[in-house]
């Protein structure tokens, strides 16, 4: 047994790095964030006619900002280098201010799109799926234009990114293209014209921008996602950390739609609980962020879930 | 003699009101200090504003509770909250500790700590104004106010649950 305080920042450590990157084998926990998300240069609004207010929704919804800023080691905004450590060694976020020599300035809109569908840089180089493209591949192309529009209306910081930290194999980036043509199902989802338009809204906010599945749904040997086991949740992340079932199976089985929508807002369990760690900080930078209706979109789409183990 | 008597008497009533500063100071031996008792304590606590919350959460969603339940649990929020910060979490009372999930950081962040629990109260004292004039959008608001301020010392310092 290691001294406490070793251990919990162990167990911080691994918690963030569970949250924030998919090849992890397990999953659970995950950012932890104290101050707020950044100011936007304009209020975030789906519905606006300026891209930028409406990339502003996207980029909350999406939860960018808790892995692509380094608050605990007082870094700039969206400037990247916070480090993830993980057992197949320590990710470096990267900066995605639009810098153009060390952040993303550069890039254009088909980058861009490329990097979130094919996981792709614009070098043509893989993209570790610690960035969640598995998930992100979903994204309409009209919401990466404009989640790109709000990125370059924000203040470019020059700060180069860290290399990676890797450990043979995982760091060999030229085993990617295997790992995608086996788990990355490229491209946005048809909607499903059976079901209502509030369910296909909260399919997608769950499946691509809320990228939920990436904690929430149990992970196989490869670290891909299980999806014959969407959001089922698992008991084995790290040092013991349980994560919730997302599906009407379990914990969340009694769920009113309002309790859903509770939850998502101010993070309150039916009980009067509240959530902490992880999931408090994904309600603070993302959920509580989202409209009214997106969130009942959300729980709508949750309870339609087929129950799973 | 006389005079003497009331020296001695004098004296052992310093001794006695010195003796009681002592207890007061140290928290005495009465009620001393077993860390699984007091993490039992605090949990009741947290139980008991959850509880409120509950209540309260179930009116502003439609599905129950009735404005004097709800001015009862406003009030259960209110008095814990009033609470002194070094009685809730007394050293020697993080994770190891009985059921305790709260991190070491706690205590190493004390001024945070202490920030974020006097957030609690006035927080919970505009909910029970709230309460009182029974306005549901007015409750709504105050509740996710007061919610805020527990998520925030959540996310900061408690384990996850399991």
């Amino acid at each position: 047994m290691r001294a406490a305080p070793l251990r919990v920042l162990r167990m911080r450590v691994l918690r963030i790095a569970a949250a924030l990157l998919p090849l992890a084998l397990w999953a659970g926990g995950g950012a932890r964030a104290a101050a707020p998300a950044p100011p936007t240069s304009v209020p975030a609004d789906p519905a606006s006619s300026d891209p930028v207010a409406r990339g502003a929704y996207v980029f909350q919804a999406a939860g960018c900002y808790g892995c692509h800023t380094d608050e605990k080691g007082g870094g700039k905004p969206l400037a990247g280098g916070r480090a993830l450590k993980t057992p197949f060694g320590t990710f470096f976020t990267p900066n995605i201010t639009p810098d153009p020599q060390t952040g993303i300035g550069r890039w254009s809109d088909a980058d861009f799109i490329r990097a979130f569908r094919e996981g792709v840089r614009p070098d043509g180089a893989a993209l570790f799926p610690a960035f969640p493209y598995t998930s992100y591949t979903r994204m309409t192309d009209q919401d990466l234009r404009d989640l790109k529009a709000y990125l370059f209306a924000q203040a470019p910081v020059s700060q180069p990114n860290t290399p990676h930290d890797l450990r043979a194999p995982f760091g060999w980036r030229f085993l990617l293209p295997v790992w995608q043509a086996m788990h990355l199902d490229e491209g946005p989802r048809p909607a499903d014209p059976s079901r209502p338009a509030e369910w296909n809204r909260g399919r997608y906010l769950t499946e691509a921008l809320g990228h939920c599945g990436e904690c929430h749904t149990p992970r196989n040997a490869l670290g891909a996602m299980e999806l014959s086991r969407a959001y089922a949740g698992t008991p084995d992340g790290p040092e013991g950390d349980k994560v919730p079932n997302l599906t009407p199976a379990k914990e969340m089985a009694d769920w009113s739609l309002g309790d859903i929508e509770t939850f998502l807002e101010i993070g309150m369990l039916p009980d009067g609980d509240f959530a902490g760690g992880s999931m408090a900080e994904v309600v603070r930078n993302s959920t509580s962020r989202l409209t009214k209706a997106d969130r009942r979109a959300i729980a709508v789409y949750l309870k339609s879930l087929p129950p799973a183990q | 003699m006389r005079i003497r008597f009331l020296n001695v008497l004098a004296a052992a009533a310093v001794s006695a009101t010195l003796v009681a500063a002592a207890l007061v100071v140290t928290g005495g031996p009465a009620v001393a200090a077993d860390p699984v008792e007091q993490v039992k304590a605090r949990e009741a606590l947290m139980k008991k504003m959850g509880g409120g919350m509950k209540v309260i959460g179930q009116f502003v969603k439609g599905e129950g509770g009735t404005q004097e339940e709800v001015q009862k649990a406003a009030a259960a929020i209110a008095e814990v909250s009033a609470n002194d910060v070094a009685a809730v979490f007394p050293q020697g009372t993080a994770q190891g500790v009985g059921d305790s999930h709260a991190k070491p950081e706690l205590w190493a962040q004390w001024s945070k700590t202490q920030q974020l629990w006097s957030d609690v109260r006035p927080a919970a004292a505009k909910l029970v104004d709230a309460a009182k004039a029974g306005d549901k959008a007015q409750v709504a608001q105050a509740m996710q106010a007061t919610g805020k301020t527990c998520a925030n010392c959540h996310e900061e310092f408690r384990i996850k649950k399991q």
